[in-house]
């Protein structure tokens, strides 16, 4: 069977989605490596960016106006502190394990670059006289991959923990474990909903699928659980439990510094694009140009370049709703964290999943059952009538809530009665504004007590 | 140049090329001056217990959460290649996809009930 | 069809896997043999990948690092942070018992292997162009293997029974709520304010040093009750003298 059969074949069975949609055939060795480079750089230039960004936009949450000395607006503030990190002295606690104290950072900062390897940056550009996609590679697993390497990146902080040899960062480190452990459960539930409607867990396939409709829309529950599920993987505010000053010093780090400290402040950096780039990715169309501008001029704004400045965009929406979150929320308690990643996220994502797919297989006709069609589109009558249904519960859900409320106000806001006995409960209460005070009925408490006593002793 | 895997190994030599070299630079481009106090733990500036409470031994409860992930690590391993194939393989595979949800679920239940899901 | 890359690539992860291998059994430390193992596991994910089974590939990277986790917080839990394996034996005779297990293993396996039929190599590249190796997988699930597949859910179950009967401590009754702990100290009028804080002093302080009250004497409430059981409350005069000492250390770091 010759080779042109053989593509022709898997054309005609089209619904395969497995293997990357990308053409790497016009793409010599060096430009891969040329490519690694740019993507090696790219996080870099964009972690040095977003500490200064994130300084600066807390600084504005917080009426300050944040690092704005060194270079233009402060600009070249990270680069100055990465320069005096460097400069600091390299300690080893003697009760350290040398060697995995070493390790540990140095597998930390390797595996946050990874994952970026596998997302698209943009369609197929020209760069130096070859055809190639502004993308490192894809495989026809790739998202599995991004978890993977996020499994590995995990023994970082775990073995941080246990070689400092110290009380703080073990117990930071084994936090920090089962945090990560627990989230990414809950992760993985939610990108199963987007496989089932790409039909492929390949990045350049799940992009292509979104041509028409952004999987933000169809999948919202989806998508909220990711976004949940990415802070607490990273471990950033509210949930960065693992290092919380307050009760653990600096968590798994605190016996790091110079360079090695620097290591796992990048990676858990490069982390947070690596999430936000996975999550722009799945959900918001990748390089896709938004709706509206990618109807201009028979889809200009979709082809070459373009597509990576959009995805930038996107990606940097993310971070700034990263560095809005450390603005706004104080950090929560480790058993709340635990129980809303337990109790919650995992039974409502795979419960999610489940209607995902019976969505799915009305579509595609698994379930026999009438369909409506409306501009273009098909709707089956099963999926409308399931999210007519949940639209109902959510309103009687609010409304419930709602009178709830109301009578707890109702209770709250009862004005304070006019006299008060000081010595009711059987300890002392100071009055309210505008209380008066009654006589104390000391006396009688007292006799009610010796009562009581006779009572239980006869 | 076929294999995919290929140029991932390049960014991977990158990055941990960087990652080596920053962590072997630590040794070398820092000051040193030596300070018993300094390679002591830091327990906030008071005297570092000489060793941890039980032996530093941690609490058990981790290992129970380590294994309700194991769990569910492999339940979501069967749920990727049933939504990547859901296309082509029918109404059965998602009968019996949601039967082993289902029976998943009852270990699920069964912890929640006993308090394994509890953190205190 | 073994190309040079796999060639290479076998003839560099091979010896590195059987490091971690002899690593995870010869380790003095717990902690390293686990590390020895998550080497290995992760080495077996890429020899799958190189086999052209992505799926598989990834997730024995993906289970097994959760997996070795698992057993690292095991070794933590049982043997402490830096106490290394006794090696002493309390079995007596499992050494040769195992060596004869071993003996018989070995046996067996090379029997078997040395008995199969090796048909010509197929690979799986054909598969992977013309279905998709997710979706292969997926065909193999939901069709030869769906009874296994089914009965894997009771296998996890059992799992999770196994867990909670070994880790998991039963509460008899419900946890006192803060709010219920402060209403009780208010209502019995004892400790209003709380117990008093165990021994701080100006440079250190400690769990274990009962704290002075204003007369000098120290006080036994401030220490835990189990300390006091086991006699393992210790006078505060240590640690006025330990303070001398850490000055003059840091006095001496300076002048070096």
């Amino acid at each position: 069977m010759s080779t042109l059969t053989y593509a022709t074949q898997a054309l005609a069975q089209a619904p395969f989605a497995d293997n990357p949609s990308t053409d790497f055939t016009d793409t010599p060795w060096w430009l891969h490596l040329v490519k690694a480079l740019f993507v090696f750089v790219f996080l870099l230039v964009n972690t040095l960016i977003v500490i200064w960004f994130e300084r600066r936009v807390i600084g504005r949450m917080q009426q300050r106006p944040g690092p704005n000395r060194t270079g233009p607006f402060g600009l070249l503030q990270t680069l100055a502190d990465g320069v005096k990190l460097a400069l600091k002295e390299d300690l080893t606690p003697k009760n350290a394990d040398k060697v995995v104290f070493a390790l540990a950072p140095a597998i930390a900062g390797a595996m946050a670059f990874v994952s970026f390897a596998i997302i698209p940056l943009g369609p197929t550009v020209s760069m130096f006289g070859h055809r190639t996609p502004l993308q490192l590679t894809d495989i026809p697993v790739a998202v599995l991959l991004v978890l993977a390497v996020a499994g590995v990146g995990v023994y970082g902080i775990v073995l941080a923990g246990w070689s400092s040899g110290s009380t703080y960062p073990l117990l930071g480190g084994l936090r920090s474990t089962a945090q990560v452990i627990s989230y990414e459960i809950a992760m993985g539930l939610s990108l199963v909903a987007v496989f089932l409607y790409s039909g492929s867990m390949s990045t350049s396939q799940i992009v292509g699928a979104q041509k028409d409709l952004w999987y933000i829309l169809p999948l919202v529950p989806s998508f909220l659980v990711y976004v949940v599920t990415m802070v607490g993987e990273t471990n950033r505010l509210p949930f960065d439990l693992a290092e919380g000053e307050g009760e653990l010093t600096g968590g798994f780090h605190t016996e790091y510094s110079s360079l090695k400290f620097a290591m796992f402040f990048l990676g858990e950096y490069v982390n947070m694009f690596t999430v936000s780039a996975l999550a722009t990715t799945m959900f918001l169309g990748g390089w896709m140009a938004p709706p509206g501008i990618a109807a201009i001029n028979d889809g200009m704004f979709n082809h070459g370049w373009w597509g990576l400045l959009w995805f930038v965009i996107k990606l940097w929406l993310f971070m700034f709703f990263f560095v809005w979150l450390r603005g706004s929320l104080p950090r929560v308690r480790y058993d709340q964290f635990m129980r809303f990643g337990w109790k919650f996220l995992i039974p409502v994502t795979l419960a999610w999943v489940v209607v995902a797919a019976f969505m799915k297989a009305s579509q595609l006709g698994y379930i026999a059952g009438p369909s409506l069609t409306f501009n273009g589109r098909e709707f089956p009558v099963v999926s409308i009538a399931f999210v007519v249904v949940l639209a109902g519960a959510v309103l009687v859900i609010a409304w419930l809530r709602d009178n709830k409320k109301i009578e707890q106000d109702a209770i709250r806001n009862t004005p304070p009665p006019e006299e008060i006995d000081p010595f009711a409960g059987g300890y002392p209460v100071p009055p309210l504004p505008g209380q008066r005070l009654k006589e104390p009925s000391l006396a009688i408490s007292a006799g009610d007590t010796a009562t009581d006593k006779e009572a239980t002793r006869g | 140049m076929s294999n995919p895997y290929v140029p991932l190994l390049f960014l991977l030599a990158i990055g941990g090329g960087f990652a080596v070299f920053s962590v072997g630079a630590a040794a070398v481009s820092g000051p040193k001056r030596y300070n018993r106090a300094k390679l002591d733990a830091y327990e906030c500036g008071i005297e570092p217990t000489p060793q941890a409470a039980g032996g530093g031994r941690v609490p058990i409860k981790y290992y129970l959460t380590a294994m309700l992930f194991i769990i569910f690590d492999i339940e979501s391993v069967f749920l990727y290649p049933f939504a990547v194939a859901f296309n082509q393989l029918g109404l059965f595979a998602l009968v019996e996809m949601v039967l082993f949800i289902l029976t998943v679920f009852v270990a699920y239940a069964y912890v929640w009930r006993r308090g394994g899901l509890e953190w205190d | 069809m073994t190309g040079l890359g796999e060639q290479i690539m076998f003839w560099i992860l091979a010896p590195i896997s059987v490091l971690g291998a002899l690593g995870l059994i010869f380790a003095k430390k717990a902690v390293h043999a686990a590390l020895g193992m998550a080497l290995v596991m992760i080495n077996l994910g890429i020899f799958y990948i190189a086999q052209e089974a992505d799926f598989l590939g990834i997730i024995q990277i993906f289970v097994y690092t959760g997996a070795v986790m698992m057993l690292f917080l095991f070794v933590l839990m049982l043997v402490g942070v830096d106490s290394s394996d006794s090696l002493v034996e309390t079995l007596k005779g499992q050494k040769w018992a195992g060596a004869l297990l071993i003996l018989g293993l070995a046996a067996l396996l090379f029997t078997a292997i040395g008995r199969a039929q090796f048909g010509p190599m197929k690979g799986l590249s054909s598969v992977n162009e013309s279905t998709g190796n997710v979706s292969g997988v997926a065909d193999l699930i939901f069709g030869k293997y769906v009874w296994t597949f089914e009965i894997t859910s009771a296998l996890l179950i059992t799992a999770a029974l196994g867990a909670m009967v070994l880790a998991h401590r039963e509460r008899i009754g419900a946890k006192p709520s803060q709010r219920a702990w402060s209403e009780r100290r208010i209502l019995e009028n004892r400790n209003v304010a709380g117990l008093p804080a165990p021994g701080v002093y100006a440079r250190s302080n400690a769990v274990d040093t009962p704290a002075l009250l204003p007369d000098g004497t120290p006080s036994e409430l401030s220490v835990s009750r189990v300390l006091t059981a086991r006699e393992q409350n210790v006078a505060p005069a240590r640690h006025i003298e330990s303070e001398h000492d850490i000055e003059h250390e840091i006095e001496e770091g300076s002048q070096r």
